[in-house]
């Protein structure tokens, strides 16, 4: 954010929490009927953020009408807190809403809003977590019309989801969805649980916290509530499988910074052609580093 | 009778850092179905009801009042809609009392249309024990509650029948709320 | 082996606001910034455009996100709705009376003579497209000496405040069905998703802030075949309209300020099959904050479309109200466009490791079908 700007007090009187607070309270609103039919798109009306829709206008709205003073903010972007977009949300923050913390230890958050990336250290029952969306429907891909997805989705109805991954199997041996995965939370909606990978997928199910997708352009927002069954559709004989992380021989990669070999990996190209893996999680790298040169330490 | 404005209330309720504050413990509430959140310290038997009333509540939804527990200044500051049960967003109705009307269930396209529904009861954390499984609880959890007639269990579990259809209750004494979403199921053991 | 540093992000964003801010005075000691109100009356017309798209009437505002945005109408129009949703909706506009407009400009392509007469006003309509080139090194006398000459120019004789609607001549005559009454509110947009089907008036307020060009390109799909609007302009109108809200205490209409609008009304041929009374014409309206002709007229024919959509099931593009209303928003299209600029590390990681197994999985076949 530019050091320079400033919000322009008098023509604009911004609040805390930039929205004004009818805009929060329909948010609000939003949010307990999302909770209490889990997985179901609750529409709202979305305003207009102050960043591009599409740069996680949804989760920021979700943010402003939860947080206050006493919360602790953490943001991430592809599992790291100081990629561009990160920043940036969180300097949006930090601007208007006074007496806000912002962290970037997973731990010390009590609501981290998200693009892409569950954090890998598991969230507990104090901790929130806003997941941004870009498309928030697993429907559109054999059903254009909304009117009728509504139906399906109400119905519980997602036989046409289900033959269009059969297809895949049958074209490539495989199920070919990267990333996105539909999922099916509490045994009836099916959710597009936003563009995290499918090793993400898992930490929805039973999760301790409770989990809020909000999507800005398209209008919606869902939840996946704590201890909440969350099952990526998938058949008995073709199970749901998440990237794997083994080179040529079979061996599990290591994060090349920490040496972690428990978390997703960015692939990472060098100079010189080379290939690298590093961890996606940037607060997890910096825990396990930190680890090991105490366990270093505490050796020596 | 609680008054939602007399000149000695406490007026909290009406700050929007005190409704952020309430809107968190009923997110909570929610999520975490049968868990007894207490409201912000100070709040009297007038100043928890106007709480989740303030944060909930604008000229864009209606209420219907059942047992008249709303003032008419109350009515004027929450700028809410006044409206039949029949086609609210919010009823607010007496624990004691047996229900006898016919809530919003929404509809199978959008059943966020379902109404919500604030019941006053006698004290949440005494009495006879509800029995709650469902999202957002692990197992099982009891909750204990007074003043709550044992017809409501019956009308809510008529009223949720067809998933996602539904109606989601919010419990509320003096001075801690409880809430009973759609999904919760109710393993009755007595309670009175 | 090397690893990439995970910091950076935060400096690289401030290095790239100092640029583009340089960028912004980069004619350096020659230089003079722009005044709003500069912008606000030299370039009228693009403060017009982003008043429209930005759905909200505040022409200083416009002028302050132009000059910052450096003339990109997109982030302009988009700063103006940020600003917006930062206001709470105090009241509901109740319906304004466009016939009271304080007009600048009329016109019928559909009679030659209204009543109250056409009034050109101003407009490049008929101007030759060449380059005025005295423009070019224009002296600040010149420049001023303009708007002087003009007045002196000006008969005593004043203008009626208010014109006559050609519709409702047509109205009157039988040959548009009489108005409907109102049976619903209007939609508001800003505080309601659109959840489909939606009412006009929804399909209306989305189009009035919607992105000029976008709306001119779907109304020119129908306009060029894919479509049978085939409108004739009954009106179109460009003036000052008094917003009249009602009074805090007593309720009264009062007037409360003046909006710069444009409004276009487009008849297009009858429909046959109108069971209840004689064949009339149809009618699409378009109005959008601002002075902005091409997309009034869009806007007119692709609400007589989407009415027809409506009724008989859409057949071209522009008479589908899902495919026109949730596609032309000049601030949701953009910034979608804009956002895949951004990282998607993890999600292209993810789309690597299936392509890499289904590889994989059609080698080993191939080879299993080989032995």
């Amino acid at each position: 954010m530019n050091p320079g700007y400033e919000l322009p007090l008098d023509e604009a009187a911004y609040s805390f929490g930039f929205l004004d607070e009818y805009a929060k309270r329909e948010v609000r609103r939003a949010i307990l009927k999302a909770v209490s039919i889990p997985g179901y798109q609750t529409p709202y009306a979305s305003r207009e953020m102050p960043m591009g829709r599409g740069f996680g206008t949804g989760g920021l709205q979700l943010t402003l009408s939860l947080i206050g003073p006493g919360d602790t903010l953490k943001v991430i972007d592809q599992g790291s807190d100081d990629s561009v977009n990160a920043v940036n949300l969180r300097h949006f923050v930090e601007l208007t809403c006074p007496g806000v913390d912002t962290a970037e230890r997973t731990a010390e958050a009590t609501l981290i809003q998200s693009r892409h990336r569950i954090p890998e250290a598991p969230l507990t029952e104090e901790q929130l977590l806003v997941l941004q969306v870009p498309y928030p429907d697993p429907l559109v891909v054999v059903e254009p019309s909304e009117g009728k997805r509504k139906i399906m989705h109400g119905e519980g109805d997602y036989s046409r989801l289900l033959t269009k991954l059969y297809e895949d199997i049958v074209q490539f041996d495989e199920i070919t969805i990267s990333h996105r995965y539909p999922t099916r939370i509490n045994g009836h909606y099916v959710i597009d649980p936003s563009p995290i990978p499918r090793y993400d997928v898992p930490r929805l199910h039973q999760s301790r916290a409770l989990i809020l997708f909000g999507a800005g352009r398209e209008k919606r927002i869902y939840a996946v509530p704590p201890y909440t069954v969350a099952e990526p559709l998938a058949f008995e004989d073709v199970p749901f499988r998440t990237e794997d992380f083994r080179e040529e021989h079979g061996n599990r990669r290591a994060c090349a910074r920490c040496g972690a070999k428990d978390s997703f990996l960015d692939e990472i190209i060098l100079d010189g052609g080379e290939k690298t893996y590093q961890c996606s999680d940037s607060d997890y790298c910096n825990q396990q580093l930190a680890m090991r040169s105490a366990a270093v330490e505490a050796s020596a | 009778m609680p008054e939602l404005q007399t000149p000695a209330a406490d007026t909290q309720g009406w700050m929007p850092l005190t409704q952020q504050r309430v809107f968190r413990q009923l997110m909570n509430a929610f999520a975490y179905p049968g868990r007894i959140e207490p409201l912000c310290p100070g709040a009297d038997a007038q100043g928890a009801l106007t709480r989740i009333l303030a944060t909930l509540l604008d000229g864009e939804v209606s209420l219907a009042d059942l047992d008249a527990q709303v003032s008419p200044l109350g009515w004027a500051r929450l700028e809410v809609r006044r409206d039949v049960p029949e086609r609210s967003n919010f009823v607010l109705a007496r624990g004691d009392r047996a229900p006898d009307f016919q809530p919003r269930l929404g509809t199978l396209e959008s059943p966020e249309g379902g109404a919500t529904v604030l019941v006053r009861v006698g004290a949440l954390g005494r009495g006879g024990e509800l029995r709650l499984s469902g999202p957002g609880i692990r197992g099982e959890r009891r909750m204990a509650v007074t003043g709550l007639d044992p017809a409501w269990i019956e009308a809510r579990s008529q009223w949720n029948g067809a998933f996602p259809m539904g109606v989601d209750l919010i419990l509320v004494d003096d001075r801690q709320l409880a809430a009973l979403p759609r999904t919760t199921r109710i393993h009755t053991e007595g309670a009175r | 082996m090397g690893y990439v540093a995970i910091k950076g992000g935060g400096r690289a964003i401030e290095g790239s606001h100092a640029a583009v801010e340089a960028l912004r005075a980069a004619e350096g000691e020659a230089g003079t910034p722009l005044s709003l109100s500069t912008i606000e009356n030299q370039l009228r017309l693009l403060t017009s455009r982003v008043l429209s798209e930005g759905g909200l009437y505040h022409p200083r505002l416009a002028a302050l996100a132009i000059k910052q945005f450096q003339g990109d109408t997109l982030e302009a129009a988009f700063a103006l709705r940020a600003y917006r949703s930062t206001k709470p909706r105090l009241l509901e506009t109740p319906v304004q009376d466009t016939s009271r407009m304080r007009l600048i400009r009329r016109i019928s392509s559909a009679f030659k003579g209204i009543p109250g007469g056409q009034l050109l006003g101003p407009t490049y309509d008929y101007a030759l497209r060449l380059m005025r080139l005295d423009l070019a090194d224009e002296s600040s006398e010149a420049f001023r000496a303009v708007a002087r000459r003009f007045m002196q120019g000006v008969p005593d004789t004043a203008l009626p405040d208010s014109f006559p609607k050609v519709v409702d001549a047509l109205r009157a005559e039988g040959l548009l069905p009489p108005l409907a009454p109102r049976t619903q509110e209007a939609f508001d947009i800003t505080r309601e998703p659109l959840v489909f089907p939606v009412p006009r008036s929804a399909a209306l307020a989305t189009m009035a802030r919607a992105e000029t060009g976008s709306l001119l390109a779907i109304a020119y799909s129908n306009m060029r075949g894919y479509g049978d609007v085939h409108p004739t302009i009954a009106e179109l109108r460009v003036g000052y309209l008094p917003v009249m809200l009602p009074h805090p205490v007593t309720g009264e209409p009062v007037e409360a300020g003046e909006a710069l609008i444009t409004e276009c009304e487009v008849v297009a041929m009858y429909e046959g099959n109108n069971s209840d009374g004689p064949p009339v014409f149809t009618l699409g309206c378009g109005a959008c904050f601002g002075h902005n002709e091409v997309k009034a007229i869009s806007m007119a024919i692709l609400d007589r479309a989407l009415q027809k959509g409506m009724r008989d099931g859409p057949r071209n593009p522009s008479e589908d109200p899902e495919f026109v209303l949730l596609h032309v928003d000049g601030v949701d299209s953009m910034g979608f466009a804009s956002h895949y600029k951004m990282p998607h590390y993890v999600t292209f990681q993810s789309d690597m490791d299936r392509l890499r197994t289904t590889q994989s999985k059609a080698k080993a076949s191939a080879k299993g079908v080989l032995a």
